[in-house]
């Protein structure tokens, strides 16, 4: 390593040095830490929501800053600009970025085990699997073609023969029959399409080969050599509080109305159906956040499909082990 | 002023009531797109029960979109200040103000979210949005004053401040309230874009966002609604301000006198050649810096060095090329179109507007509608009314690129005096043949000027229906290339679709220096 020191470092060196110096008498003081959700408040965040309200980072010595998402945030960028210790994003786009871009990141667990993305269509009309899609029109987030991709390439079904157009977040088109399907979290629009009055059909990426996680949580090599304690503490309260928001799906959400959830244009049942479906893709044996050497392994090999070369070692599963 | 009983009685008022019941009408029976688009009651119910949302988002909106609004417009006013008073500067600062008034927003948000924090990108949509329409009305305001006026100062002695703060200032006040009405709902609708894709809690596109899975088309529409309700109140303001002031400052008589030519003519060649290529230097020098000050990794922000390495250098150069290529096929055809839709669109309604007045009157709602509705709420109305392939985007595009060529073209009839008009009159020529014969003529710096403005702006129209309904182009491009995380990507398309712009209005300048050098008028700046 070179003998400079830059900018960002002068300021950290000065501002620990400053730090130091109010030490003894701010010794219990919570230091800042700050995470970046993937998108703005709804149910898929609800166990952060609770870790804040509860003090379960306080109690770890975190203070918490908690940055919504949109679809303009790209999630690694906050990471890299310093604007954020930790991130939440999924794992295709991190490790195109560390394979294609020597970005310096690493996944240090998972909140969802299984991606709840699917494939979401109307039960009069059920697109039940990836070979159904062949002539149909699909909607997909521009961000999301990735995905589509995959699942297309996995089931050996050509790109070309399946309508392929943007998704707007808005699921009028699919309920007026404009579109057959959409990609979407299954664990939510099947809740508004059912208020529309249809009933909604949907399958998950994950059961057709996609094996990837979703909402990955992904650090900056230098925030894993320096604030690693921090790291574990973060994972150990939003752990402590994902059991909890889960063990009662139905309880919490409707404590945020006038909080988490004020003005976010979405209803309180829309959460609470959010966060019962989400349940059994978040939950694990092992823990919330684990990662297994084997789903590890099937991450690797769904990305291989597309072109994206992971490794082993873009995962670090040490600090699940120090929680 | 109108009296109150006027009003009520006047057919602007009568037809915006019939607008509405057949809206009604059509939204209770479920004629339009299979019910997509709701009637007016049920967005008033909606609106009603979510009124509790709304004060939080609407003043969000508010709070940044004024802050932008203000800046921009000290920068713009400032700024054309400065552009008459050292024309040289002008010059050297042209490709700088033509960069900002063709960047298309939807390509800049992004960036802005990458490279600033918090209601920074909010604020800076919102200013981008209004300096260019600010500083060209000052420009123009400033450049168009009655040279007999300024002889009179000039004969008791007055010197060039002089003839600035007597005439020049004065006459060009209607010019730029005129710019400042047009600015106000750009400012609202810049806010917005960036509360959609920013991030953050409050503001009424992060509203938006979070309300577009619901379904529920009266819940978009009343945003829309309130959007416009924040727009149209400035405008407004400032058309209020503009109706009163705009009386007192009208030539009575036409000025036959040939306005001063251009003062750098003469100017040695090297100076001219120097001021070119700093003009066009300068853009690039600017947003250099602005990667250098605001601090972010090169990974994320790229400089300008930084697409032309990406394009043309490292070694995925010629997928990167391959890919904006293919793109770029798909968009350009398309813009061409947009842009004469969009520009016929306008000068129709400018026509009418003199032949029908109170159509026009009761049409303004509609459009001002159309300006500050987010298209992202009305995405389903118009796919499932007009399909994903070139009507949907020939109507995007015109509802983004007619608005501010409308007004100019308005303007410009405006501005013809009223003994000119006399005359065709007194000869009992016809409504049209006025207008043939002397409006039209009289205002053709006008219709070039709306040209330039509307060109440019039908690549943002075909880049938004790109994003929203057909999944190609351009505008796809950008939004794909988030998810592949290829930040080389987004500022190529980003720069691409600027220069891309400023080309259409050179290309435009160029016809329009010919054509009014021929006929011996001048330039609207």
């Amino acid at each position: 390593m070179a003998l400079t020191i830059g900018r960002r470092g002068f300021l950290q060196t000065a501002a620990l040095a400053g730090a130091a110096l109010t030490l003894p008498r701010m010794a219990r003081a919570a230091t800042p830490f700050t995470m970046q959700a993937a998108w703005i408040n709804d149910a898929e965040f609800s166990g952060y929501f609770l870790g804040m309200d509860k003090g379960y980072y306080a109690g770890e010595g975190l203070e918490l800053t908690y940055l919504p998402g949109g679809p303009d945030v790209i999630p690694e960028s906050s990471i890299i600009a310093g604007r954020a210790d930790l991130t939440l994003t999924t794992p295709d786009t991190t490790i195109r970025a560390i394979s294609e871009q020597g970005a310096k990141f690493k996944i240090i667990g998972t909140q969802y085990q299984k991606n709840p993305i699917g494939v979401v269509s109307l039960k009069k009309n059920p697109i039940n699997a990836p070979a159904d899609l062949v002539g149909k029109t699909i909607a997909v987030p521009p961000v999301n073609i990735v995905t589509i991709e995959a699942l297309l390439a996995l089931n050996g079904i050509d790109k070309a023969q399946v309508n392929i157009v943007p998704y707007a977040y808005d699921p009028t088109p699919l309920v007026k029959g404009e579109i057959d399907a959409s990609l979407d979290f299954t664990t939510n629009v099947p809740f508004t399409i059912g208020q529309l009055g249809e009933e909604a059909h949907s399958f998950l990426l994950y059961d057709h080969g996609v094996t990837l996680y979703n909402d990955t949580v992904v650090v900056t090599e230098e925030t894993l050599a320096t604030k690693r304690k921090e790291l574990v503490s973060w994972l150990r309260a939003s752990r402590k509080a994902w059991a909890e928001n889960l063990a009662d799906p139905a309880l919490y959400p409707p404590q945020w109305e006038s909080t988490w959830f004020a003005g976010t244009g979405r209803s309180i049942e829309n959460e609470v159906f959010f966060n019962t479906a989400q349940k059994p893709l978040i939950d694990t044996p092992d823990g919330i956040f684990s990662m297994s050497e084997e789903d590890i392994e099937k991450n690797i090999k769904a990305l291989a499909a597309v072109g994206i070369t992971g490794t082993r070692d873009m995962f670090d599963t040490t600090l699940l082990a120090e929680i | 002023m109108a009296s109150d009983r006027s009003f009520w009685r006047s057919p602007a008022l009568r037809n915006l009531l019939v607008l509405l019941a057949a809206w009604e009408v059509i939204g209770q029976l479920k004629l339009v797109a299979g019910g997509a688009l709701p009637p007016v009651s049920a967005i008033l119910a909606r609106f009603w029960l979510d009124r509790a949302d709304y004060p939080g988002h609407a003043a969000a909106t508010v709070w940044s979109s004024t802050l932008g609004f203000l800046i921009g417009n000290a920068l713009a006013i400032m700024a054309g200040v400065l552009f008459v008073l050292f024309p040289r500067l002008q010059r050297l600062a042209r490709g700088v103000n033509i960069a900002v008034f063709a960047l298309p927003a939807i390509a800049i948000a992004p960036i802005l979210v990458l490279t600033l924090q918090g209601i920074a990108p909010r604020v800076v949509l919102a200013a981008l949005g209004v300096y260019f329409v600010t500083m060209t009305a000052t420009v123009v305001g400033l450049s168009q004053y009655d040279s007999r006026s300024a002889d009179v100062v000039r004969a008791y002695g007055g010197g060039d401040w002089l003839v600035m703060k007597l005439v020049r200032l004065r006459g060009a006040i209607p010019d730029i309230l005129g710019g400042l009405r047009i600015a106000a709902p750009n400012a609202v609708l810049g806010a917005i874009l960036a509360e959609f894709g920013g991030g953050g809690r409050w503001g009424l596109g992060t509203y938006l966002l979070g309300s577009l899975g619901r379904g529920d088309p009266a819940r978009l529409w009343g945003i829309g609604l309130m959007a416009t309700l924040i727009a149209g109140l400035s405008y407004a303001v400032f058309a209020l301000i503009s109706a009163r002031v705009l009386g007192s400052t009208r030539s009575v008589t036409l000025n036959t006198a040939l306005p001063p030519g251009d003062g750098d003519a003469n100017a040695p060649l090297a100076l001219k050649i120097a001021l070119a290529l700093g003009a066009a230097a300068l853009p690039f020098i600017l947003w250099w810096a602005f990667i250098r000050l605001s601090g972010v990794p090169e990974m994320i922000a790229k400089t300008p060095w930084g697409v032309v390495d990406y394009l043309f250098i490292a070694d995925t150069s010629a997928v990167a090329r391959a890919k904006l290529g293919a793109a770029l096929m798909q968009t350009l055809p398309i813009t061409a179109l947009g842009m004469v839709a969009g520009l016929g669109f306008a000068f129709l309604l400018a026509i009418s507007s003199r032949m029908m007045p109170g159509f026009i009157r009761a049409f303004m709602p509609i459009a001002l509608v159309t300006q500050t509705m987010p298209l992202v709420a009305l995405t389903p109305l118009l796919v499932l009314m007009l399909g994903r392939g070139i009507s949907v985007t020939l109507w995007i595009t015109i509802s983004v690129t007619f608005f501010p060529a409308f007004v100019l073209l308005m303007q410009g009839l405006q501005r013809v005096p009223q003994s000119v008009l006399d005359l065709p009159r007194a000869y009992g020529a016809s409504a049209w043949k006025e207008l043939r014969m002397v409006s039209i003529p009289a205002a053709l710096p006008y219709l070039f000027a709306a040209t330039r403005l509307t060109v440019p702006r039908a690549l943002l129209g075909v880049m938004i229906a790109e994003w929203l309904a057909t999944g190609t182009g351009l505008g796809n491009l950008l939004n794909q290339s988030r998810g592949y995380l290829d930040y080389g990507m987004i500022w190529t398309v980003a720069s691409v679709s600027v220069l891309l712009s400023v080309a259409f209005y050179y290309l435009v300048l160029m016809v329009e220096r010919r054509t009014l050098t021929r006929l011996g008028m001048q330039v609207v700046e």
